[in-house]
């Protein structure tokens, strides 16, 4: 609940202040946040699996993120930026799909 | 990234094995018993009621960055750049092509205003530039006709004639003189001196445009002073020539001479101005 409470808050305090990204950040603050839910996604799934370390969610979070943003400005460097960041996107797209797949299963029993 | 998320059992089970092994241990092996799938009734358990554990805290921080930056990147996308910036080439060369096709009529627009605005401001100036004219040349031939009074620098001579013995020729010599120096408004007493001026001997004194006029003769003329004094007191000139007569003369150079008197203006009933 409380960290429910937490996205719900973050949603919140981002509209209410509209914060600068800095330029150099920009390109990689979409891949983050994707890698950012899928991440989320295998922790809600991992709870219903009757697993769920905090630890492990930390730590694969903050591991997501950084290497999508890594991955992002490896491709930005390589001069594939945009076909790399599709990859990542596709990639976090089908894991994303698989765990609320396994959630849906554990929810609806179905 | 697949090791990462914990939604692999073998790889969660290991690291869960060493250091918290308590109550996932404990579900793990509650769990063969209960069905396999944990239903709607664990996610409710799990999201109410709220407790306050260390994993729910750092669940709590690590959403709230990722709604933070949900939200930053959902507003930037639903910017007007970013339509830009994900259009295809085809279609920024469009929009390119129509940005330089409007900058040209508007180019073309603001060129044929700013001549507008010119042609106005000259054609303004010009018919100022001539009224300014006008005004200038009407008080100048003002001045020559007689029809205002004017002043400024210049003589005045003063013709005491106590036995009458000036006559007209002599008051149109100094006239004359005055002219040629350079005057440019003259009168003798009250009578403005133009270009039509008569000048008629009477028993005693003189008219001028059939006014009596009587001694003492007092003429001003507006001029350059240096010009004026010299040209009446050279040998055989005016002055000496009524000084022969017996006549007094005073020149004198205040700092301005005023021309007052006036004369009407005449329109002629022949001639007409031909442009």
């Amino acid at each position: 609940m409380i960290a429910v409470l937490g996205l719900v808050l973050g949603v919140v305090a981002g509209i209410l202040t509209r914060p600068v990204v800095p330029t150099g950040v920009e390109p990689y603050l979409p891949i983050a946040v994707v890698a950012a839910l899928d991440a989320v996604f295998g922790g809600v799934r991992a709870m219903l699996d009757g697993m769920f370390d905090d630890k492990v969610f930390v730590v694969s979070f903050l591991s997501n993120v950084t290497v999508a943003a890594l991955i992002v400005f490896l491709g930005d460097k390589l001069g594939v930026g945009a076909q790399l960041s599709t990859g990542v996107v596709v990639v976090l797209g089908i894991r994303i799909f698989s765990n609320t797949a396994a959630i849906r299963r554990h929810v609806f029993r179905a | 990234m697949t090791d990462g998320t914990p939604h692999r059992p073998a790889g969660a089970h290991a690291r869960h094995g060493g250091p918290a092994p308590h109550d996932t241990h404990e579900r793990a092996e509650t769990e063969p018993a209960v069905p396999e799938p944990a239903g709607p009734r664990a996610l409710l358990d799990a999201l109410w009621p709220p407790r306050v554990t260390r994993s729910q805290l750092l669940a709590a921080a690590l959403l709230f960055a990722l709604g933070l930056g949900l939200a930053i990147q959902v507003r930037a996308a639903s910017s007007e750049e970013t339509a830009l910036r994900n259009a295809r080439p085809e279609d920024l060369v469009r929009i390119l092509s129509d940005l330089d096709d409007r900058t040209a009529r508007l180019e073309d627009e603001r060129a044929r205003l700013e001549e507008q605005r010119t042609d106005l401001e000259t054609s303004s100036d010009q018919a100022e530039e001539a009224r300014r004219q006008t005004r200038e040349r009407e008080s100048q031939l003002g001045v020559l006709a007689g029809t205002v009074a004017a002043e400024g620098p210049g003589i005045t001579l003063r013709i005491g004639d106590p036995r009458g013995a000036v006559e007209a020729d002599m008051l149109l010599d100094a006239v004359q003189e005055l002219r040629a120096a350079g005057a440019e408004a003259i009168q003798i007493n009250d009578v403005r001196i133009v270009a039509d001026t008569s000048f008629v001997d009477e028993n005693g004194g003189v008219r001028i445009d059939g006014q009596p006029v009587g001694a003492p003769y007092l003429v001003s003329a507006i001029g350059r002073p240096q010009d004026l004094e010299p040209a009446l007191n050279i040998p055989g000139g005016v002055v000496q020539s009524l000084e022969n007569e017996g006549v007094g003369v005073i020149v004198d150079r205040p700092e301005t001479v005023l021309v007052g008197a006036l004369r009407s203006a005449e329109q002629p009933d022949y001639a007409q101005s031909s442009p």
